[in-house]
This record gives C-alpha cells, sequence and structure tokens, in this order.
C-alpha cells in the first residue's frame, strides 16, 4: 500500500527485522536505548545532544547497515511538530514589544529574544537526540522482541498477550484495507473531496466489520490449538559480550563528561 | 473491580489529584524528548489511575469471556490503523484522524484508555508518531480526555434528544478538539512563556498548531459520522458484538 509519504509502520518494521544489530540481545539494546535517552534528556546540554545524534547515527550506519539517507528521513518525520513546537518556545506575544526581534501583528507584537531562540534551538536538539535514541530501539527491535522485554520486566501478561495480538493484527488490517483502497480507487472513489470522504467513511466502516469478523476467526483457532490465556512464542537466544557493555559504559561515561 | 482493585485506583487517583494538576483540563502527539522528565513522569501520574481503571475492567471483560482478548485486541487495531490512515483533505497535505472518539462510542471510554497506551507505544516504535518518554503525556491528552470527553458529549447529547448525526458529529470533534487543547497547556506548563507565563505560553501553542488542527477536528467529525452511519446501515450485529447497541437502549 502505497501511503504516498513513504513512513508506514511496515517500513520500520521491516527496517528493525533487516537491521544488522539484530543479533544483538534485545534487553542489553533497551538498556542502551533507555539509559542513553534519560541521560539525553537528563543532561540538557548541546552538546549532549549534538553527540548523541552523531554517535547513533554512526551505529545506526555502522554496525545496522542502515543508509543513512534513510536514517535522516526518518529522523525528519516529527519535523511539522519540531517546527511548529519550536516557533511557539521561541517567540513570546506581548502587547508591547519585548525582544529583541518584534514583529507587530495586528493586536499585538510577536516578540523573540536572543535567549528565547537559543533556548529553542538547544530544546529542537535535544529532542533530535531523544528521538535518535528512541529509533536505536525502535530500527534494531522488532516489535516481538520489545514485547518480550516488557514480558520480563513484569508487564502483566494479560497486555503483553494484547499487544502481541495487536501487532500481528495491524499487519492484517492494513493489508484488508489496502485491498479497499484499491477496490475504491478502481472505482473512482477518490475522484474528489466529496467521494473521497464518503469512500473513506465506508472502507473505514466496512473495516472494523471484517476485523469484528476476524477476531472471531482468531479466537477459535487459538482455542482449537488449546489457547488458555498464555502466548509463548520460541525466543532466540541472544548473548550479550562483554565488549557491548564496556562500549555502553564508555558511551555513557563520555556523555557524562560532556555534561559536566 | 474487587474491593482491593477499587482501592489501588482510588489510591492513584489521589496521588495524581496531589500533583497539583486536577485532570479536567486531537491528534497532536507530543514529540520524543519535547518534555522536561519532571514533566513525563508528572502526565504519567496523571494518566495511571484511568489505565488501571482500564485494565481493572478489561481483566473482568476477559475473566468473563477468555474469547473477548481478540475481540479487544481487533479494536485497538483498529484503532492503531484508523490513525494513521492519510484522510481526505482539501489542501492535499498529509493529514491524520486520531480514532479516539470513534473508539470510545464503539468500545467504551475505560477500554480505549488501555488499548490506547498500547496503540501510542506502538505509533512510537513503528511510526515515530509520540515517543517512550512522553507516552504519559500523549496517553493523558489522546486516550484519556479524548474519549471520556467524546463519550460524555455523545451520551449528553442522546439523552437530550439531540439527532444522533449530530451527536456523533460533536462528540468526535469536541474530543479532537479538546485532545489539541490539553496538548497545548501540557506544552506551555513545560514551557511558560517569558512574559505571559503559562496562560500567555497556552495561548502560543494553540495559535501555532490550530491552523491544521482546527479543519482536521471538523473533518474527524465529519469522516466518524460516514462511518457511524456506514456501520449502522450493515453491521448492526457486530455494534451489538462489542456492546454499542446496549450502550445506546
Amino acid at each position: 500500500m502505497n501511503h504516498g509519504h513513504g513512513h508506514g509502520p511496515r517500513s520500520i518494521d521491516r527496517l528493525a527485522y533487516q537491521s544488522g544489530m539484530g543479533g544483538w540481545n534485545p534487553v542489553f539494546k533497551t538498556t542502551l536505548a533507555v539509559g542513553t535517552l534519560v541521560l539525553c534528556l537528563a543532561a540538557d546540554r548541546p552538546a549532549v545532544s549534538v553527540a548523541v545524534i552523531v554517535a547513533l547515527a554512526a551505529l545506526q550506519k555502522g554496525k545496522g547497515g542502515l543508509p543513512l539517507q534513510d536514517y535522516l528521513g526518518l529522523l525528519l518525520v516529527p519535523l511539522t511538530f519540531l517546527l511548529l513546537g519550536g516557533v511557539a518556545v521561541a517567540c513570546d506575544v506581548s502587547a508591547a514589544p519585548a525582544g529583541d526581534w518584534n514583529l507587530p501583528l495586528p493586536w499585538f507584537y510577536l516578540c523573540a529574544s536572543a535567549d528565547s531562540i537559543r533556548f529553542a534551538a538547544a530544546l529542537v536538539l535535544k529532542a533530535l537526540g531523544a528521538v535518535s535514541a528512541m529509533y536505536l530501539l525502535a530500527l534494531t527491535t522488532t516489535a516481538c522482541e520489545l514485547v518480550d522485554v516488557l514480558r520480563r520486566a513484569h508487564l502483566p501478561p494479560l497486555l503483553c498477550e494484547l499487544m502481541y495480538l495487536i501487532y500481528r493484527f495491524v499487519f492484517v488490517l492494513l493489508d484488508m484495507y489496502g485491498r479497499m483502497r484499491q477496490a475504491a480507487g478502481a472505482r473512482l472513489g477518490w475522484r474528489d473531496f466529496r467521494s473521497s470522504c464518503r469512500s473513506f467513511g465506508g472502507t473505514a466502516g466496512n473495516l472494523l466489520v471484517l476485523a469484528l469478523r476476524r477476531s472471531r476467526v482468531y479466537a477459535d483457532a487459538m482455542t482449537a490449538r488449546g489457547y488458555d490465556g498464555d502466548l509463548r512464542f520460541l525466543e532466540e537466544e541472544k548473548p550479550v559480550y562483554g565488549r557491548q557493555i564496556a562500549g555502553m559504559l564508555l558511551f555513557w561515561g563520555i556523555l557524562l563528561a560532556l555534561a559536566i | 473491580m474487587t474491593q482491593k482493585q477499587r482501592k489501588l485506583v482510588r489510591l492513584t487517583a489521589c496521588a495524581a489529584l496531589l500533583c497539583g494538576v486536577v485532570p479536567t483540563a486531537g491528534a497532536m502527539h507530543i514529540m520524543e524528548g519535547f518534555l522536561p522528565p519532571s514533566m513525563c513522569i508528572l502526565w504519567g501520574v496523571i494518566a495511571l489511575p484511568f489505565l488501571l481503571a482500564g485494565y481493572f475492567s478489561l481483566k473482568k471483560t476477559v475473566a468473563r469471556d477468555r474469547r473477548a482478548v481478540t475481540l479487544v485486541a481487533m479494536a485497538g487495531a483498529f484503532i492503531f490503523v484508523i490513525s494513521p490512515l492519510k484522510i481526505p483533505s482539501v489542501t492535499g497535505s498529509c493529514s491524520h484522524m486520531t480514532g479516539t472518539g470513534l473508539g470510545a462510542m464503539l468500545f467504551g471510554p475505560a477500554a480505549v484508555s488501555i488499548l490506547g497506551v498500547i496503540v501510542l507505544l506502538f505509533q512510537a516504535i513503528l511510526l515515530a508518531h509520540g515517543g517512550l518518554t512522553t507516552l504519559g503525556a500523549n496517553t493523558f491528552s489522546m486516550s484519556v480526555v479524548g474519549p471520556f470527553v467524546a463519550f460524555g458529549i455523545y451520551r449528553l447529547c442522546l439523552r437530550c434528544k439531540v439527532n444522533k448525526k449530530a451527536s456523533v458529529f460533536l462528540a468526535a470533534a469536541l474530543g479532537d478538539l479538546l485532545t489539541y487543547c490539553v496538548t497545548s497547556v501540557q506544552l506551555a506548563v513545560a514551557y511558560p512563556s517569558a512574559t505571559g507565563g503559562v496562560s500567555g505560553s497556552v495561548l502560543e501553542f494553540l495559535g501555532v498548531f490550530a491552523p491544521t488542527q482546527l479543519p482536521l477536528a471538523v473533518l474527524e467529525g465529519v469522516l466518524t459520522v460516514i462511518i457511524m452511519m456506514a456501520l449502522e446501515a450493515y453491521a448492526q450485529p457486530e455494534l451489538r458484538a462489542v456492546g454499542f447497541e446496549e450502550a445506546n437502549a
């Protein structure tokens, strides 16, 4: 299914399965990603943010084998939010000119000072660093492994089970929706705005009907295989190496040194 | 809910209130890393009682009927798939709906709150919408406030004998709108403006996101009405299965 912007759920999922870091231990990867994320947020220094962005991009390229172009494209997914949020943080609204730069608008002034712009830039860098840390997890670890990590962290089994099922069903529904979208397109359903709305409502409603019907089929199939409230999957043993831990500690040490 | 569960929900609710923000206060995921750590924890604590209530109600449903698990999971997947779908838009830009209002009307707000966390987690790691540290804040705005408001408005409208389509429209549009307002408040509390304080900052964030969010809220309302019409026309048994018809009776 072509979403038009190429970053549908499938692309990140596919990259996670293809990643060269797929063989790393998922618990280790989660620790590294979450630890870096927390450090980046807690340090709140542009130098740390830049170090995180550069180091993780290098890691994704070097160890993960991810083309830099794809990675940069993914980093820019939250771009709209980043720009709008950054503008709102950098600018200030006031009745009288209050900043270093003032843009007079009909009822008020839009002001920005050097300090506020510096603050917004640091915030944008910090957010990009945090997104890189999140991508370290999202682009190298499959959703199933992540749920397994959460299961080991004693998330209630019911929720883990739901997560496994939702993850699977998302792709089932996307397939269904893709076919319906194509069918509607063949009938000129996306011709103009009015018919697009109608087609969208129709396909979404139909999707729910088919989804519920499917859920009964899945329940039957699971019951027939002796499902009693516990989904078990075969997990691959993935060892953690001493040099990986040493590398992680060294990286964190450098970040801490930059923060102080 | 058992006595113990109820106690736990009450306890966490008190903790949330103690955090100093009364939870009275759309499709804006706050991105990863945009909130300072204290705010992440704060919003997580505030969202917690709703999640626990949702979890316990879910547990009860599943204990009653083991097979309900796939139904609930399908509902979650439906919310996930609906939310990033490219919806028709006038400007040709790429816009998404939240689907939380629709979900709340179909499956009830408590179920949506717990499904919402899972959906938001998957949106973060599969779509890069939202984030891990901002999960609490996003959960509160998108899967607590949005669904509860939408559901409340829907029930209120039905009780006041408002036309059904109008109630669906109002519920979905206002639920979406309030989500966006709450997100703006969350951002403003984290980044108060230098001259206007938090209230000035709220206005700034509302203003910045309004051009994209206001038309989206209206569009979400219209599309939800169309979806509900389609469902009522040819999916009566399915609607009964998810408990929608009983809720209206």
